[in-house]
């Protein structure tokens, strides 16, 4: 089975004034369909830069992007918006819902531009709603929502496409513990559910939610660690190291 | 079909959020275009009823008249298709009412002619069975209050009274309309003017050309004058007649055309702004709207289509308004579909264009969500840091930091303020040169307030009772005769008044009055018409007489188009100088002309024919109304512009100022900072327009008063207390505007996080 998504030695370098400043240095990661992939890293270490650069947001310096199999790094940025559309769900730390549209509309904006009928559309934005416990929030503009709510209903936008591969960047950077652990455990579930995911995060105790930690230090993989979980789970975790 | 529906939920959501700023660039947009339909429809022949007249009358395009009938064929010359008439003609005096109206008398035959035929509206045309019967034009008609079946009383030149009585009224196109054509024209039987005037001398003889080539009138009455010699009394063409007909229509035009264009340039400028300052305050929304897909051009086309649809949605409202009222005014057919059709594309292209920058702009934001747009790092310009050294509140240096951080929409803002200020400006002047006329009528050739004409008194006689009245200042006896300029096929006004050594007080602007015999003072059209200048000679011929004088000054003309040479009574030869025609009248300073007349009609037990002057002023009344129009249009634009700058600013300091919080900025001292920053440019703009505006109005009044005839020296500047109090009054309510969204925001908890 193919790597949802693959790069090679994938290098960006941010060219601020004469400065060059390399902010991801051949970054070679394989994530297989089905995994919960978290990044981890310190500030400044490129874990965003790379997740923008998976999901075509920024554009890479050189090496590889291959998603589903095919190589999209050299895409245009139109292509790449239209790759977006079907194929990748994005979740960020302040949500960006847009704020003049209620959530229903925000929901429903992905699916109309996949090219869904407005019908298929209420009702897939119904179904999600109702998933992640928001329905009578449909009508409401995103700015009446709490911070923990206005993330799930990004969470709801990123997967109306039913997307390959799901992008997250510090999702719960901007809340509180107790709305952290709702929006992990959405992430779970849909995980549990065979959604690919790649998470950025610098919180260990959010990674330790994903089947494997990747740690970038000053733009490379310093450490690839997959957690084997016990089928049973009854005895606690062992954490094997590659 | 997929990113239309997406997009179309994104517009109509993000209209919902600022429903105020659309709609006001909605109306800027449709004022400006409502102005220029006015003014294309003003300023288009569609308006002038000469053309149509001329076309249903299949009228002549040269009028000769001659003292005899022509011994010559006119009708054989190149270029001729037809000819009508000769028809004899006779002055007369209507009395009607106790008003007396000058006439001309035209015996027409039974059967109406080919060429030149008067299209009877009402009632019917000439009949042999009724020779009493009489055709008025219809101008005439309404100026005399006639209807069918009324009785038309004539005054002969020997003095000899008749009664005809109205069969018919008809449109015509041989002569302007009356009162602004005298004199006005009505026809009869040749058997009724016989009766009449017996006296072939006292009458003339008028014949119509109808040429294959309009634009041969030239040509063509240059034969004329050249085959008729001393026969030749006067001639005019087509051109003066549809120019008599379109009177203030083109003033009005031109002023509405002018703020026209000008605000719709101004109001380009706002929707670019409006549209830009969106954008820039949508980038977080734009980089979500390209993470969940959308393309770099969809981006683009759906801020084009969501701004470009406000402009059209303006231009549509503007395009009915405008139309709808020029309908109104001027009758459904008034208004030319091709006109308002490149109006309406036009604009729409300036709308698109100006709102395809932004939106250009705005698809091309980074799909990142979290790229801060931040403004570029303002250290303090050299304004701020002045600020700073003369120890301005905290407040006030950093509202100045504030307003430039920002250069090309602070530079829009300010220049935005100005565009409509400087036009609001030129109104006041436009405005305030219409007080002059009323307030200073003499600077306007209107020394005089009343005219006078013996009627049925003798010249004499009517010169005493004026002379008489304890409120008339001056009598100035007078006359107006019509001259042949050389090389001119058409006739010019000269109009002698008063005596060359106590000349009637024209306005001279240029040169000298004319103070001896053989000096004379002329409107700037005659300059302009025949080529002369001041201290030139000019020969003209009236009837049959030559008159040469030198032309010693420039007077402010506002009759006939400035077509009018002014001299000395003693000027002209005897025959045409006495006795004087008519009187003027110069009232003592404060004395009521109203109460005048009355007393002079008493006198004379209405023997004398005494009407008021009119002022230009009042004419042009309707353009007071056009103005304040126009001010609310440009002042909605100014709005516009002010809110965009408002919430700008608001969006690029909102994270500074929770900052400024946290050091220990009051929420005063917040508010202040957001109004300075905006106030700053609205004081520059509106103060640039300002002095724009002044500088430029007397000179743009002018140079219209130059090109129609008028002559420049008409313009005024607004007085300094009204530019003052509209600066005070703009500045005012712009800062009042401003300070809702800055009390809001000093109001608001910012969080510091938010971004």
């Amino acid at each position: 089975m193919n790597a949802v998504a693959k790069t090679v030695n994938l290098v960006k370098i941010y060219q601020d004034g004469a400065v060059p400043v390399p902010a991801v240095r051949g970054v070679d990661l394989q994530v297989e369909p089905g995994e919960f992939v978290a990044v981890m890293g310190p500030s400044g270490s490129g874990k965003s830069t790379l997740v923008h650069m998976l999901g075509g947001l920024d554009t890479r310096t050189s090496g590889e992007i291959w998603l589903d199999g095919k190589r999209v790094d050299t895409l245009s940025e139109s292509a790449w918006a239209l790759l977006r559309r079907k194929k990748i769900g994005f979740v960020f730390q302040f949500f960006n819902l847009v704020a003049n549209m209620t959530v229903g509309d925000n929901v429903e904006l992905p699916a109309l531009l996949s090219g869904a009928s407005p019908k298929v559309a209420r009702r897939r934005r119904e179904s999600l709603l109702a998933a992640l416990n928001l329905t009578d929030r449909a009508d409401a503009a995103p700015a009446q929502l709490s911070g923990g709510e206005q993330q799930r209903v990004a969470l709801a936008r990123a997967l109306a496409n039913e997307p390959a591969l799901l992008l997250a960047d510090e999702p719960t950077g901007n809340l509180d513990s107790r709305n952290t652990r709702d929006v992990l455990r959405l992430l779970g579930d849909v995980h549990k559910d065979g959604q690919t995911i790649v998470m950025v995060t610098h919180d260990a105790r959010v990674a330790s939610l994903a089947d494997r930690v990747v740690s970038l230090f000053d733009g490379e993989i310093v450490d690839d660690g997959r957690i084997v979980r016990r089928r049973t789970g009854t005895a606690g975790e062992v954490i094997d190291l590659r | 079909m997929s990113t239309t529906r997406a997009g179309s939920r994104w517009v109509r959501a993000d209209l919902r959020a600022r429903k105020g700023p659309a709609a006001l660039t909605v109306l800027a947009v449709a004022g400006i275009v409502a102005a220029l339909i006015t003014a294309v429809t003003l300023l288009e022949d569609g308006t002038n009823p000469w053309r149509g007249l001329f076309a249903q009358t299949e009228g002549a395009h040269v009028w000769i008249y001659t003292k005899d009938g022509p011994q010559v064929s006119l009708g054989g010359i190149d270029g001729v298709a037809e000819t009508a008439g000769p028809y004899r003609s006779a002055p007369v005096t209507v009395a009607q009412d106790g008003r007396r109206d000058p006439a001309a008398l035209r015996a027409m035959p039974a059967t109406p002619p080919a060429v030149a035929h008067p299209v009877v509206a009402e009632g019917r045309w000439l009949d042999p069975a009724q020779p009493d019967g009489v055709v008025v034009e219809r101008s005439f008609a309404r100026s005399l209050g006639l209807r069918i079946g009324a009785p038309f009383t004539i005054i002969a030149l020997n003095g000899g009274r008749h009664t005809l009585y109205v069969r018919g009224i008809a449109d015509s196109a041989d002569q302007g309309f009356y009162p602004e054509w005298t004199p006005g024209l009505a026809y009869v039987l040749p058997v009724m003017l016989d009766r009449v005037e017996p006296v072939q001398a006292r009458s003339e003889w008028v014949t119509g050309l109808r040429l294959d080539d309009p634009e041969a009138s030239q040509v063509v009455s240059q034969r004329a004058v050249v085959m008729l010699e001393d026969g030749l009394q006067r001639v005019y063409t087509w051109r003066e007649v549809r120019a008599s007909m379109e009177l203030d229509n083109r003033l009005l035009g031109t002023l509405l055309a002018l703020f026209g264009v000008v605000g719709l340039v101004a109001a380009a400028l706002a929707l670019a702004n409006a549209a830009g300052g969106r954008v820039l305050g949508q980038l977080r929304d734009l980089a979500t709207l390209k993470s969940m897909g959308f393309t770099k051009g969809q981006v683009a086309l759906l801020l084009l289509v969501e701004h470009g649809a406000l402009g059209l949605l303006g231009i549509a409202l503007g395009a009915v308004t405008g139309w709808g009222v020029m309908a109104a005014m001027l009758g459904p057919s008034s208004v030319a579909a091709g006109p308002v059709l490149a109006i309406v594309a036009g604009t729409a292209l300036v709308v698109l264009a100006a709102v395809g920058l932004p939106a250009w702009r705005g698809g091309r934001t980074p799909p990142i969500p979290a790229a801060p747009a931040a403004p570029p790092r303002g250290h303090l310009s050299r304004l701020a840091r002045l600020a700073l050294l003369v120890r301005l509140p905290p407040a006030l240096v950093l509202g100045t930091r504030d307003a430039f951080t920002r250069r090309v929409p602070a530079f829009l803002t300010a220049f935005g303020l100005a565009v409509p200020m400087m036009m609001i400006t030129i109104g006041l002047g436009v405005w305030s040169t219409l007080d002059s006329f009323k307030s200073h009528p003499e600077q306007v050739g209107q020394h005089a307030s009343l005219y006078v004409r013996p009627g049925k008194l003798e010249p004499a006689a009517a010169q005493r009772i004026a002379e008489r009245d304890k409120d008339v200042a001056a009598v100035y006896p007078g006359t107006d005769v019509n001259a042949l300029a050389p090389g001119e096929a058409r006739s010019v006004r000269v109009r002698a008044l008063g005596g060359s050594a106590q000349p009637y007080p024209f306005p001279v602007v240029e040169g000298r009055m004319y103070a001896r015999q053989g000096e004379a003072v002329a409107g700037q059209g005659l300059l302009d018409l025949l080529g002369v200048e001041i201290g030139d000679r000019v020969r003209l011929t009236v009837g049959g007489t030559p008159l040469i004088v030198r032309i010693v000054g420039r007077a402010v003309e506002p009759d006939q188009d400035g077509e009018v040479l002014s001299l000395g009574l003693d000027s002209l030869a005897e025959k045409d100088a006495e006795p004087p025609t008519y009187y003027a009248l110069a009232l003592q300073p404060g004395a009521d002309p109203a109460e005048v007349r009355g007393r002079l009609l008493g006198e004379s037990a209405e023997g004398l024919d005494v009407q008021a002057a009119v002022n230009p002023a009042d004419r042009l009344s309707v353009i007071r109304v056009v103005i304040v129009a126009l001010i609310a249009v440009l002042a909605l634009i100014g709005l516009a512009n002010l809110l965009t700058a408002s919430a700008l600013g608001l969006r690029d300091h909102a994270f500074d100022l929770a900052v400024l919080k946290a050091m220990g900025l009051t929420p005063r001292q917040v508010m202040a900072t957001l109004v300075t920053g905006t106030g700053l440019l609205v004081v520059l703009g509106i103060g640039a327009g300002a002095v724009a505006g002044a500088s430029v109005v007397t000179a743009l009044i002018d140079l219209q008063g130059h090109t129609s005839g008028v002559g420049a020296g008409i313009g005024r500047a607004p007085s300094p207390v009204t530019l003052a109090v509209t600066v005070v009054v703009a500045v005012g309510a712009a800062l009042a505007v401003a300070l809702i969204p800055a009390r809001r925001a000093a109001r608001a908890q910012v969080p510091v996080t938010a971004r």
